[in-house]
């Protein structure tokens, strides 16, 4: 026999506590028929287990609601659809043009992504005779492990507040490891695919990779040193990050600049998509990817820029510290949280209505030239700022 | 092709049939096919003016990730292969639209013998007429597309057969003869002498005469301004060698193959020209020779001037003659492995175009065309293990790729290093010389046209000006001033394009936007001149179709001010980007010394730092009474070209202003009286009179070739005549594309791989223009 209650007090003890819930419950309950049945639904009960009580906690019990919830998978699907449709709608915006509308009129065309989506769904998958048939169609799948893990450690919560699937001493090494992963698989894919525009893309791949890949570890290690821990529940509350004046961003400008470089490097973005650049390449490494497996690596990238958009929210903008909104009690976090991961990311991808493309050669100057540089200083000024704090206090 | 709706049928199986009918229709990514000149529509149909990603089209992709296919335009039997190619690489279900007149029937190349019929190849969902198709009805065929992925049967036109009452009304109409040589045997001379006053040419007849010791069989002033030497096959490549280095023709501008039959000869000519003498700037020298059609054998004089390359090659596809020392030849450089031989040669006949209808006989209208049927353009061997026997890698690019329009050229690239580039052109040689000679002399102005649908006025205006020329007519004021307004607007709208493609190729979509947004502003003067957006059609013998009213020129004045405004922001969007400057600058560059070696023209010879503008140098029309300067640069690298090319916008609006201030003042006739004859009533309207007066044009006898500065740079054209004829016997076009081919390979070697496309956008290269 399991132990029902005890069970249930410890989802109900470690759950999001969302007042608003409370307010709406008894609001329904005031209404004559309304409120009996509602009543009737949460008392209802079988094995002396409420039925909707424990779904409706078991949904709210943190380790369930960071995973699936927020920061986790509802909010990256949701990101998914909506963040390409933004990025269409706000560069045509900044190229004097409308971008998709027609599908959906009324709500300026947001369907947009899902009639893509299906589209690739429903279209034929080619394997081309050249291609070395496994690992084509496997590389993009497993793809997904390095881009979904991270959501583990992400942390969308505030000082005192973790909303964090895993809590670890390491969760940042692990995240970086992770991200450091992503680049293989593309390789990969575009070894498999075996055609002379994915062969550079992947070359040119791997050399992004290396430029890139040192001075974000560095800018991640300056901030690590700076507050004192690389656990993603206390990252937060390092320098009591609930004041703007303690962001990362503000404490050390450079670690975050070098980290929104690296960023647009290793999501391929302009300008620096040099691996994927389509009047060059012909999006190299999946030049011969067709129907859903191309419209994975298509959101793929977007997937990579999500995980990396929400470490540079935590360590740099006070992860989802703002001002509270009433009622919402922790869920504010999490929304807060996801307003300005959604900020950096289009941030990021509206680069590409400002910037054409660097060379590669440039880019790698970039990377190994003025980024380490800066990365390096990053590291020592967090020092400074580590050491001058702890004069001051 | 079976069942030509398969794709349709497979969208309606299934229970989720709805949900995939739904998806199709709103995401029909059309994949880079361009093909030919309706492709500049289509960069207006995507672009900020129409944006036809409203419908959930978007232009993204090759292939393999897109569904839909839009044919522009002619697909020429080299384009044809890569057509079916790419057909089958694209994952089920797909589908195809046709836009333009030549992806029907031809258009107005039907009787070409390069071009083939979309709907042959690929099944065709549906055809969107006209030449060029405006965006609107473009995107009307992605709609009607839509309209019929989800079962909505809409037929927008129907057909119906009209008896057409051509011979009660003949009389009435003056239908003009249809073109044709009347003599079987007539005279061709291509040193007619002419009595012109111009006292240089006689100085400059008499230097030749005592350079040329020997080596020639007569020296004859041919015009004002060129002077032809004939000579011996034998002492061809001395006099060319005497020419360039006792007498400084450094460049050749044309070379020309003119077939005989019936005297069973060819008659081999060269032009030269220079660019280091001011003097000389303005003159053309032909030096010709004539040889047997009989294993027609000629030296080679590319190893005097390296630019006649590609022209020898092309020359030996069409006539079979073979130029000894240049290493391609018995190879196809242009023309497609099945194509028919030597099609330039007279015995080889196309479909005649024909006005009249004899009662019983059938017209020629639907040419029956073989579609080709093997599937390979094979790239020249030779290449290829070379460059395998060494640690390079082969890349061919296009002609299906996101950043190379209709050309191949095929790399070899050594690290990041390219060490060879073998362009491959003629993906949209739609054969305009050998239609050109089946046509009347008027027909060919909207045929010339086509060659850059994006500078239309500039290529019209060169053609028009060589049949002046020939008949010495002089254009009465307004009318020129018009003109000049009309060709630097032209020229205005060819530099937008070429820097929207340029910032394209960097990825930089936001300047290829605002690059067609101001061309779309120069377009409505055009339409509201013309009703055509881009094929006016405008310039004809003599001066304009119709006079431009006072509110149009208004128009235009107040265009030059907005387009102002615009370009700052695409400059300081694109031009003073940083990224932009760091890819363009010191890349691909074209030494002074090497432009002229390449013959290279326009502003691309300028951007190197040769100051010759046909616009100075020999003026026409009114550039010589309006106040402007030319641009040159000394850089020679992509930034120079790209910067240059602004610089010559910003001296256009000004000639454009300057030419709307002083036209408004000139009042008078638009059409000189030496064409219209007694037709005088339309001075200020052709309209009405159009065939009275042009229809039955024919030059005097001869060659005549005039030098016109289109946008990309100096176009050229040479049409002999018999003097009977109301069709050219042989017409001769120097496309500015053409001439900067060999410059642009030459600044692509030795640079990065991606930097091939920062050269590609800054030398504007316009495939139709290149292929003819
Ligand atoms: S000639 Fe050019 S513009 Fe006309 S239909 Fe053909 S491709 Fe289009």
């Amino acid at each position: 026999m399991i132990d029902i209650s005890g069970l249930i007090s410890t989802i109900m003890n470690n759950s999001v506590n969302i007042p608003l819930l409370y307010v709406i419950y008894e609001f329904l309950l005031k209404i004559p028929v309304l409120g009996g049945i509602v009543a009737f639904l949460l008392d209802f009960s079988i094995l002396g287990m409420p039925v909707v009580k424990s779904i409706i906690g078991f949904v709210l019990w943190k380790p369930f609601f960071t995973l699936i919830i927020i920061p986790g998978f509802a909010t990256l699907g949701t990101m998914l659809l909506v963040l390409p449709w933004l990025e269409r709608k706000l560069v045509g915006r900044m190229q004097w043009r409308v971008g998709p509308r027609e599908i959906e009129p009324y709500t300026r065309g947001s369907i947009q992504l899902l009639a893509d989506t299906f589209r690739f769904l429903f279209q034929e998958v080619i394997i081309h005779k050249d291609a070395h048939k496994h690992y084509f169609l496997q590389f993009p799948f497993l793809y997904f492990i390095p881009v979904l893990l991270p959501l583990l450690f992400i942390n969308a919560g505030a000082a005192g507040h973790p909303l964090v699937p895993i809590q670890t001493d390491y969760a940042l090494q692990i995240m970086i490891a992770l991200v450091s992963l992503m680049p293989v698989f593309i390789i990969g894919a575009a070894w498999a695919a075996n055609n002379r525009f994915s062969f550079i893309g992947a070359v040119r791949e791997a050399f992004m990779y290396f430029a890139y890949e040192i001075p974000f570890i560095i800018a991640v290690l300056a901030m690590i040193v700076l507050y004192g821990t690389s656990n993603t529940a206390e990252v937060i509350s390092g320098v009591n990050q609930s004041s703007w004046l303690n962001w990362g961003i503000i404490l050390n400008p450079f670690a975050a600049l070098t980290f929104f470089i690296a960023m647009a490097m290793a999501t391929s973005r302009l300008p620096f998509d040099i691996p994927e650049a389509d009047q060059e390449v012909a999006f190299g490494p999946f030049v011969e990817y067709t129907g859903i497996v191309f419209g994975l690596a298509y959101i793929m990238a977007y997937e990579k820029a999500y995980v990396l958009a929400a470490i540079m929210t935590m360590l740099f903008f006070g992860g989802g510290s703002g001002p509270v909104i009433p009622y919402l009690g922790e869920l504010s976090y999490g929304i807060w949280f996801v307003v300005k991961t959604l900020i950096i990311l289009l941030v990021l991808v509206n680069l590409r209505g400002v910037y054409p493309r660097y060379r590669i050669d440039q880019a790698l100057s970039i990377g190994w030239g003025a980024m380490l540089t800066l990365a390096l200083f990053a590291l020592v000024w967090s020092v400074v700022v580590v050491v001058v704090i702890g004069v001051i206090i | 092709m079976e069942n030509p709706n398969e794709h349709i049928d497979f969208l309606e199986s299934g229970p989720l049939a709805p949900l995939k009918k739904w998806s199709a229709k709103w995401s029909l990514w059309p994949c880079h096919f361009i093909t030919s000149c309706c492709g500049v529509e289509l960069a207006h149909a995507f672009a900020c003016g129409y944006d036809g990603e409203r419908l959930g089209t978007l232009n993204l992709g090759i292939s393999r990730q897109s569904n839909f296919i839009i044919i522009e335009g002619t697909i020429t039997r080299k384009m044809a292969r890569a057509l079916k190619f790419v057909y089958g690489q694209m994952p089920d279900p797909k589908f195809v639209n046709v836009i333009g007149a030549c992806g029907e029937r031809g258009g107005i190349f039907w009787n070409s013998y390069n071009i083939t019929h979309p709907s042959d190849i690929v099944p065709v969902d549906f055809f969107i007429p006209g030449c060029p198709v405006t965006p609107e009805s473009l995107l009307r065929g992605v709609r009607a597309l839509q309209d019929k992925i989800m079962g909505v049967d809409k037929k927008t036109i129907e057909f119906k057969k009209v008896e057409l009452p051509f011979e009660e009304k003949l009389e009435e109409r003056m239908v003009p003869t249809s073109p044709k040589i009347y003599a079987p045997t007539p005279e061709i001379k291509v040193d007619v002498k002419r009595v012109v006053d111009w006292d240089f040419g006689k100085e400059l007849e008499h230097t030749l005469r005592k350079e040329l010791k020997g080596l020639f069989e007569s020296i004859t002033i041919t015009g004002t301004n060129t002077i032809a030497i004939r000579t011996t096959p034998e002492s061809l490549m001395e006099v060319a060698r005497k020419l360039k280095g006792q007498m400084n023709f450094d460049h050749v501008k044309s070379v020309n193959v003119i077939e005989v039959p019936h005297e069973r000869k060819y008659i081999v000519e060269y032009m030269a020209s220079s660019y280091s003498v001011e003097e000389l700037m303005p003159v053309l020298i032909t030096i010709f020779t004539e040889i047997g059609i009989k294993n027609p054998k000629i030296q080679s004089l590319m190893s005097v001037w390296e630019g006649a390359n590609y022209s020898e090659r092309e020359l030996h596809e069409f006539f079979g003659v073979w130029f000894e020392g240049n290493d391609w030849m018995g190879k196809k450089f242009l023309l497609a492995p099945d194509t028919p031989d030597l099609p330039l040669r007279k015995e080889f006949k196309i479909p005649e175009d024909r006005y009249v209808f004899e009662k019983d006989v059938e017209p020629e209208f639907m040419v029956p065309i073989e579609p080709p049927k093997d599937l390979y353009t094979p790239i020249w061997e030779e290449f290829i293990e070379e460059a395998y026997d060494s640690d390079e890698i082969v890349v061919p690019i296009g002609p299906h790729h996101p950043g190379s329009g209709h050309l191949r050229v095929t790399f070899r690239i050594k690290g990041d290093r390219i060490v060879d580039a073998l362009p491959e052109p003629g993906f949209v040689h739609r054969s305009m010389e050998k239609l050109a000679e089946n046509k009347l002399y008027i027909q060919n102005i909207p045929l010339f046209e086509r060659l850059a649908i994006n500078d239309p006025v500039n290529m019209n205006l060169a053609y028009v000006r060589t049949v002046e020329n020939a008949l010495g007519i002089e254009v009465p004021e307004r009318a020129q001033y018009l003109r000049t307004i009309l060709a630097e607007l032209s020229r205005i709208e060819a530099f937008y394009y070429d820097a929207g493609i340029f910032s394209l190729f960097f990825g930089h979509t936001t300047g290829f936007m605002y690059c067609m947004a101001i061309r779309e502003m120069i377009i409505e003067p055009l339409m509201h001149i013309s009703g055509s957006r881009c094929g006016p059609s405008f310039i004809v013998p003599g001066g304009l179709r119709r006079d431009i009213s006072d509110d149009v020129l208004g128009m235009i004045d107040n265009i030059t001010f907005a387009i102002h405004k615009r370009a700052k922001k695409f400059e300081s969007i694109f031009v003073t980007n940083p990224v932009t400057i760091a890819r363009a600058k010191g890349v691909g560059v074209l030494a002074k010394e090497d432009a002229i070696r390449c013959g290279m023209v326009g502003p691309f010879l300028r951007a190197s730092g040769v100051n010759y503008d046909v616009r100075k140098v020999a003026p026409y029309e009114a550039y010589d009474k309006l106040d402007w300067e030319v641009t040159t640069g000394d850089d020679g690298d992509c930034l120079g070209r790209f910067l240059g090319r602004l610089e010559e916008i910003r001296e256009s609006v000004k000639i454009v202003k300057q030419g709307v201030d002083v036209v408004k003042g000139i009042k008078g006739p638009i059409l000189s009286e030496d064409i219209l004859g007694e037709y005088k009533e339309a001075s200020s309207d052709i309209k009405g009179n159009f065939f009275r007066v042009f229809g039955n044009i024919v030059l005097p006898k001869g060659e005549w070739t005039t030098i016109t500065e289109a946008a990309r740079g100096t176009t050229l054209f040479t049409i002999n005549s018999d003097g009977e004829s109301n069709v050219p016997y042989r017409v001769r076009v120097m496309s500015p594309c053409w001439m900067n081919l060999k410059g642009f390979m030459e600044a692509v070697k030795g640079e990065r791989y991606a930097d091939f496309w920062a050269v590609y956008g800054s030398f504007g290269y316009f495939p139709p223009e290149a292929d003819r």
